[in-house]
């Protein structure tokens, strides 16, 4: 699992902390039982406070995704049943929304547009051979 | 313009540093401090930001008992700075804004030996591992020392008796990108081990965001805000909106307005105050709002300084 921030986003540090840790385990790249860096490794990795990792992992541990034994360090939980690729679906559409939003442009707009550039998206696609 | 209404105070939780009205004149035209009341809570990693001469250093000296102020008071750990000066320092650990280079000739690890003999809680073994992990070579003289290195060694020094509060004063000032990145690493490195409250002056803003708990920003010798660092994100947004020809205005939004910048009828502000609801008066003002961003901890800290000299 590589978790990076982006400084310049929009979202505090632990909250992009949070959605990564979200995305691995969403995406596979962090199994059940498997372990999360220490908050030592991973402040030290990313040149953070260890309280933003801290409240990430706590944040984490409330929603479930992650559960801590101590001594021995945090962990990804099994999963809850909780669709979590669902949820950060969720979170890429509330986003777009919100930036739709913006420049004035209804969800209605938004959903007919993302349909549209995915077409035009499959043409430019080397893997389609088109 | 005048400057809306932004937070200056962190009452509420358990402070580490406290001052109220301080006030600190150097002859009868230098007024450092112009009654500062900083708030530091405990924990808490705390980015004094202002630039040179707005009062950061002398703030510093004030919480060490090395500068007494004209009036106001200080509190480090709940113990007054001028009751027991020495008892004080002891809580404290500091990286001045120069490192002294007295003692040139010494190697580093001598420089830690003498050090050593003022901190009744010195930690020798806590001081050599740290040098170890964080590349600060103990066997060499001090004067030969690369920049970096003697700030780490300055910094170590300041770690080695576990203090609760660490003052940095300018820690990363004329160090190299990568020399600054280690300097962080070292002092992430002991915040892992021992909970400290960091205050941390600078006026390179970017490089301590990351770190950042909470943020002052100073000028004049008194705080134009502070704040936690994520309010700032939150609430301080640069908005940019498409305005029709010959508008008036938005004449609710005026108090709050920080920083104004137009080409043709194209507006930018800079704004404190809930995103949603400057949108609505941007926008009841017949202004199109495109884009409302965070500002950079550095970005943010310009605005509020130039609306500050503004005001």
């Amino acid at each position: 699992m590589l978790i990076d921030l982006d400084l310049s986003d929009v979202r505090p540090l632990y909250q992009q902390i949070v959605d990564e840790v979200r995305r691995a385990v969403a995406l596979g790249d962090l199994g059940p039982e498997e372990p999360l860096p220490s908050v030592r490794a991973l402040a030290m990795r990313l040149r953070v406070n260890p309280n933003t990792v801290q409240q990430a992992y706590r944040e984490l541990e409330r929603a479930g995704v992650v559960y801590s034994r101590r001594g021995q360090g945090t962990f990804a939980a099994r999963p809850d049943g909780t669709d979590q690729r669902a949820l950060l679906l969720r979170d890429v559409a509330e986003r777009a929304l919100k930036d739709a939003r913006r420049f004035g442009f209804t969800p209605h707009d938004l959903a007919g547009a993302v349909v549209r550039a995915a077409e035009t998206e499959v043409y430019d696609d080397p893997s389609t051979g088109a | 313009m005048t400057l809306p209404s932004l937070p200056v105070r962190l009452d509420g939780g358990e402070l580490a540093i406290a001052t109220e009205g301080l006030e600190k004149r150097y002859g009868p035209d230098i007024l450092a401090l112009a009654g500062l009341a900083l708030q530091v809570p405990a924990g808490s990693v705390y980015v004094l930001a202002g630039p040179n001469g707005a009062g950061k250093s002398t703030a510093m000296k004030v919480l060490l008992d090395l500068v007494r102020a004209d009036r106001g008071t200080a509190h480090v750990c709940g113990l007054r700075t001028t009751a027991d000066p020495a008892r004080v320092r002891a809580h404290i650990g500091y990286v001045p804004e120069v490192v002294e280079t007295a003692y040139g000739w010494l190697t580093a690890g001598a420089f830690l030996a003498h050090h050593a003999a003022f901190y009744g809680a010195w930690d020798g073994g806590y001081a050599r591992e740290l040098c170890r992990r964080q590349a600060v070579p103990l066997h060499l003289k001090v004067k030969s020392l690369s920049k970096g290195a003697l700030r780490r060694l300055a910094l170590v020094t300041a770690l080695a008796h576990h203090p609760p509060v660490l003052l940095l004063d300018e820690p990363t000032d004329g160090l190299d990108p990568l020399a600054r990145e280690d300097f962080a690493a070292l002092l992430v490195d002991h915040m892992t081990e021992s909970p400290t409250t960091v205050l941390w002056s600078t006026h390179h803003v970017h490089e301590a965001d990351p770190m950042a708990d909470h943020v002052g920003v100073i000028a004049g010798g008194r705080l134009v805000l502070q704040a936690p660092r994520d309010l700032l994100t939150t609430r301080l947004r640069r908005y940019r909106a498409q305005v029709p020809a010959a508008w008036l205005g938005a004449p609710g939004l005026n108090g709050d307005v920080l920083v104004r910048e137009s080409a043709g009828r194209e507006i930018a502000w800079t704004v404190w105050g809930e995103e949603r609801e400057v949108a609505e008066r941007l926008q009841a003002a017949g202004a199109v709002v495109r884009e409302a961003v965070p500002l950079s901890l550095e970005d943010a800290t310009l605005a509020l300084l130039r609306a500050g000299r503004a005001g």
